[in-house]
């Protein structure tokens, strides 16, 4: 068989907008206020981030259905994680471990994804640190501590 | 009406293989083709299983209209695992419009990392801007979840990739093999996110698979050894934030419905061979709770007792399974393919009388897809 010959750097990137929608652009603009926003459904289900759809039952959320909440939380499951990818499909290896857990918010139903710093442990409770000045971005929650 | 399998291939599962993927499809397809005793001709539908993002281009089936044969043919690509692609020939059959499809998946790894690509099925507003987020790290909390709601401890994880390295040493075709395999060596193989080791996490690679599918009447007059697909069953779970991750509710859902559509009721008697997607070591342990065929929380008692070992009561992966090798969209179609090999007596771990099957797929982060086959010899039912 002949000779793969291969080709390095052939291009695929797109740099792509999204729309936010109203509510995901109402989540964001919480952030920068440093408050942390859901939508509880009228089925009882509350949703973090804010979704257009419940989950659940699948009614149509509106900014009626939004609330705040405390910022404090439960750690469902959690791993250390030793790596990242470098968004260019190499693999780098951290120098400390970090820690991402599963987390579900008091008042909501739904999980999400964080990293935690302190020592962390199934089923320690959590709350948001912020960052010191906030943009209405997903970095300005900078990870979620420990507190007992 | 019933729907056979007539014909099947699959390439050796490499890495950064000396082959491009046009000669890679077009090898595939032509070999199942000629196992089914066709040509060309024969074939109503062609559809094909890959994803744009590993394959680096858009669109990536018209590049290969010429490869698989679907030059001015129906044709259609999937884009998830070749098994779905299998579940889409099968309603093409059983609605009468085509007798005879092929359906060719295949994947080339080594073009660029399928872990990074993983990051792009994270919802783009919120998951994907946390950097610790991949289909390895959210299959260590996912692992976690299981182990919390389990008896499953980190050497039953490790001893998934034990037994299935071990058999995948006997298969031609796979590419991580490990005949002398250790729990030790597992659980020493480098760490990603714990409990998640390199060697718990099925190894991205190139290959290409390809069946050949056909009505009953075309299968009886053509075919002297059929493999019939007795039922099938889809689900799909909500998206990673509204799901328990410790469980697989669409596997649940999906086996059962398989079951109810072949008439099986007690599926660890009545199925004598597993071939199963375990992307992760933990998984294959969760996939026996989703398959049903042992009590809630007990998928780890299995393993331990050497259960699912191709030797044992109720074999699960004697291929070696998907830690031998993942050719992403091939995988759960080289599933499919191991199962009918069973029923008709060529697998390399060939387990002594098997007349039924079943062969699963999945697709998506933490398993969010399941689908699951029951296939059987030609005996009447």
């Amino acid at each position: 068989m002949s000779e793969v010959i291969r080709y390095q750097g052939i291009p695929f990137v797109a740099r792509f907008r999204l729309s936010a929608g109203e509510l995901m652009e109402r989540f964001y603009q919480s952030l920068k206020a440093k408050k942390l926003t859901a939508l509880k459904c009228n089925c009882g289900y509350t949703v973090f981030p804010p979704r257009i759809r419940c989950p659940k039952c699948y009614a149509r959320l509106t900014e009626e259905n939004l609330v705040e909440l405390s910022g404090k939380g439960q750690i469902l499951s959690f791993t250390k994680v030793y790596f990242k990818l470098d968004g260019k499909g190499n693999f780098v290896d951290l120098d400390e471990p970090q820690v991402l857990a599963s987390i579900k918010l008091d008042q909501s139903d739904s999980i999400f994804f964080a990293k935690v710093c302190g020592e962390p442990k199934d089923g320690a409770k959590v709350e948001v640190v912020w960052r010191e000045e906030t943009k209405g971005e997903f970095s300005d929650i900078l990870c979620f501590k420990v507190v007992e | 009406m019933r729907v056979a399998i007539i014909g099947y291939s699959q390439t050796k599962f490499e890495y950064d293989v000396e082959m491009t993927r046009e000669e890679m499809v077009f090898k595939t397809a032509k070999d199942a083709i000629e196992s089914a005793g066709l040509t060309r001709e024969d074939i109503g539908t062609v559809i094909s299983a890959s994803t744009d993002f590993l394959d680096g281009r858009t669109i990536s089936n018209c590049m290969l209209i010429g490869a698989t044969g679907a030059y001015l043919k129906d044709e259609t690509k999937a884009e998830e695992d070749g098994m779905y692609a299998v579940l889409y020939a099968c309603q093409r059959i059983l609605a009468g419009i085509h007798d005879v499809a092929l359906v060719v998946a295949h994947t080339h790894s080594w073009i660029f990392n399928p872990h990074q690509v993983s990051v792009y099925m994270l919802d783009p507003l919120f998951d994907r801007q946390n950097d610790l987020l991949n289909d390895i790290t959210l299959a260590a909390l996912q692992a976690k979840a299981y182990m919390k709601r389990s008896n499953a401890t980190e050497d039953d994880l490790a001893l998934v990739s034990v037994k299935n390295l071990k058999n995948a040493s006997n298969n031609p075709y796979a590419l991580r093999k490990m005949p002398d395999a250790t729990i030790e060596d597992v659980l020493n193989s480098k760490i990603y996110a714990d409990p998640i080791r390199e060697l718990m996490v099925a190894p991205p690679c190139d290959g290409a698979a390809a069946v050949v599918v056909a009505s009953e009447d075309f299968a009886k007059k053509y075919c002297e050894n059929p493999v019939w697909i007795e039922g099938i069953g889809n689900s799909c779970d909500a998206y990673l934030r509204d799901r328990d991750l410790s469980r697989l509710v669409s596997l649940e859902i999906a086996s059962r419905k398989a079951y109810d559509m072949a008439g099986i009721s007690d599926p660890y008697r009545e199925i004598d061979v597993f071939e199963v997607t375990e992307r992760f070591s933990h998984q294959e342990l969760m996939i026996h709770e989703g398959l049903g065929i042992c009590g809630d929380g007990r998928g780890a008692n299995f393993i331990r007792m050497g259960i699912t070992e191709f030797y044992g009561d109720c074999p699960v992966n004697p291929s070696g399974g998907a830690l031998s090798g993942d050719a992403i969209c091939a995988t759960g179609l080289v599933r499919l393919i191991e199962v009918a090999k069973q029923i008709v007596g060529e697998a390399e771990n060939q387990i002594d009388g098997v007349q039924r099957g079943l062969a699963h797929a999945q697709w998506g982060l933490c398993a969010q897809k399941n689908l699951v086959f029951i296939l059987g010899g030609d005996y009447e039912a």
